[in-house]
């Protein structure tokens, strides 16, 4: 078969369009300045800021300014940042993140690369549907933040600098601000500079190893056609590396569990008994740096995550037939669920997940904490 | 004075005769909107998801639908007196089981007696190798796959059950020479009103039934393989009927 390698055009699109229009159009205090020029890759494809809340300089940097405060905590002690790390492409390297309580919590950190692509429902199990939303969810958990919302108002209206740049951007210091500001910083969590983007963009080649396995990682095997296949992208698209964004496309059971211990995952929010034990496919942008892995961080190593897939899938009843068909030997009929690769492409494949990391995105300094050069 | 007397009802006359030949041609230079409507089955059946109810068409066992969805591009609608071509005509038809089928609307349709409905069953070639995201075609969807080949054309996974196993059905169908163009001719009238509606049956069914039947058994999954592809493919025309009854 013809090789059709997939060259992204170099250009980049300018979304300054959509959200100069959005900008025109609402009540916001003329004062807050619209970014221009605002990109985002091609190969991405398209995304959406809300109308009621268009990125703006003064918001985005409100954001970031709320994201690093720990005052968004009961006791103060504890930020967005604390679980969400940039030099872990804002992951915090705990199986399961601890917030005030010290207790545990349910879930493992997520990653907060790329928010405006891939699965528009937020947290593991989908239950937020934009990022306004999601943001207020940790802040008020009690095992988390566990901050009272009045409170945080009443905190941040006696700081004259906050009231200031609330009044800019905002008009005003209120919860649904706090939310707002928030998710527009997140909106602008960009990871784009990757040895896969410069590839991407062809100013790169990727080498032999890092090849092979981006080629295994982009294809369901097919033994017919002697086409081998780890079945990545099954889940994991090609450019973004997420979950799909149609629908609920973008959740998925990938055979952690079997029947008996599945969690209830999606049908905690759609009620669908289809849905139980299916989660939230995460971007793997960066995924060097975000171990541990799962829903749980059950995984410590990338090789770990390996071996899951290649040998460690249990059955259940919500379990894709993507992943139960999928080997490279053509046994699926046999009972046994293996993808059948061997440790040189388990290797290769790794090596292609490397090519994922950008350390501008991890070291730059406009996702940083801003406190820390006051 | 006297000539007033004449003057105001010819005016009026004049008016009344101008706005209602006014109001035709305003009424009749007014786009409508036009919904295709698809209907899912598995035979005589209408689809339902996610229970082994549907006998294997060439063999034992019985098969369950998990996910069925397929691309419908370039819908054109034909009349005597001109053409309507939809822009950027990409559209994923997926069948989720919440609603009773998949209606693609089509907005700004010029008010003609359309004879023919037109679109094909997959994507065109052109599109098929671009990156260009046109109406539904994402590349970062679920729908793309490989680094090979654009999208899949027809996806349909699910599960046989046999007596002594379970067999993963995986048929996922899209090479350039598997896109099918489909013609519908349409009764007289069968657009009209500002929003008229037109109903297909997709029967998943039709997918198997060439010559010779396929046994999912034997075939379980359909991939890569062109020929396994083409067998599926041949069937695609027949997948798609125009249904005869009143839109509801």
């Amino acid at each position: 078969m013809r090789l059709r390698r997939v060259v992204a055009a170099p250009a980049l699109i300018a979304a300054s369009l959509a959200v100069v229009a959005a900008a025109g159009c609402n009540s916001r205090p003329r004062a807050a300045t619209p970014i221009h020029g605002f990109q985002a890759p091609f190969v991405f494809g398209r995304f959406q800021v809300p109308d009621e809340n268009p990125l703006t300089v003064e918001s985005v940097e409100l954001g970031r300014r709320l994201f690093y405060d720990p005052r968004l905590s009961a006791n103060g002690a504890v930020s967005c940042s604390t679980c969400h790390i940039q030099r872990l492409a804002f992951t915090d390297g705990r199986a399961r993140s601890v917030g005030v309580s010290g207790k545990p919590l349910a879930f493992n950190s997520m990653t907060l690369a790329n928010l405006m692509w891939g699965p528009q429902h937020f947290f593991w199990n989908g239950r937020a549907d934009t990022l306004e939303d999601q943001a207020m969810v940790p802040i008020q958990h009690a095992d988390e933040m566990a901050q009272d919302t009045g409170r945080l108002v009443a905190e941040l209206s006696a700081d004259a600098a906050y009231r200031a740049m609330f009044e800019t951007a905002y008009g005003e210091v209120s919860a649904k601000a706090v939310a707002r500001a928030l998710a527009s910083f997140e909106r602008t969590l960009i990871s784009s500079h990757s040895r896969y983007d410069q590839f991407l963009r062809g100013e790169v080649v990727l080498s032999p190893d890092e090849e092979l396995g981006r080629k295994l990682f982009m294809a369901h095997p097919d033994v017919k056609v002697s086409l081998r296949g780890a079945n990545c992208i099954d889940c994991h698209s090609q450019f973004v590396t997420a979950g799909f964004t149609a629908r609920y496309d973008g959740f998925s059971n990938n055979g952690l569990d079997d029947e008996e211990h599945l969690q209830p995952g999606l049908q905690a929010v759609t009620g669908n008994p289809k849905h139980r034990g299916l989660f939230k496919v995460p971007s793997l942008r960066n995924v060097e740096l975000t171990a541990p892995y799962m829903h749980d961080g059950r995984f410590q190593t990338l090789e770990d995550v390996l071996d899951h897939y290649d040998s460690g899938v249990k059955y259940s009843s919500t379990l894709s037939s993507l992943i139960v068909e999928a080997d490279n030997r053509g046994e699926a009929a046999s009972g046994r669920i293996s993808l059948h690769l061997t440790a040189g492409e388990k290797a290769a494949i790794i090596a292609f997940l490397r090519t994922l990391t950008d350390r501008d995105f991890v070291t730059a300094e406009r996702f940083s904490d801003p406190f820390a050069r006051e | 004075m006297r000539k007033t007397s004449y003057v105001v009802p010819v005016v009026f006359a004049l008016a009344a005769i101008l706005g209602l030949g006014g109001f035709w041609r305003y009424r009749a230079s007014r786009p409508i909107e036009l919904t295709l409507y698809f209907h899912p089955f598995v035979g005589p059946e209408p689809l339902v998801l996610n229970e082994p109810r549907y006998p294997n068409p060439g063999g034992e066992g019985r098969f369950e639908v998990r996910d069925f969805q397929l691309y419908l591009s370039n819908l054109r609608l034909t009349s005597g007196s001109g053409v309507y071509v939809e822009p950027d005509s990409y559209h994923v038809v997926r069948f989720d089981g919440a609603e009773p089928g998949f209606g693609i609307v089509l907005h700004g349709v010029p008010r003609r007696d359309y004879s023919t409905v037109e679109f094909g069953i997959g994507v065109d070639a052109a599109a098929n190798r671009s990156l260009a995201q046109r109406g539904d075609l994402d590349p970062n969807g679920r729908m793309a796959w490989t680094w090979e080949v654009g999208y899949k054309f027809v996806l349909f996974e699910g599960t046989l059950t046999r007596a002594d196993a379970s067999v993963p059905l995986v048929y996922h169908v899209g090479f350039d020479e598997n896109y099918r163009l489909v013609s519908t001719e349409l009764r007289k009238g069968s657009v009209t009103g500002r929003a008229a509606r037109l109903d297909f049956r997709v029967d998943l069914l039709r997918l198997f039934q060439g010559a010779p039947i396929v046994d999912m058994a034997a075939l379980p999954t359909v991939k890569f393989d062109r020929g396994d592809a083409a067998r599926l493919a041949g069937n695609f025309a027949a997948m798609i009927t125009p249904m005869r009854t009143e839109a509801p």
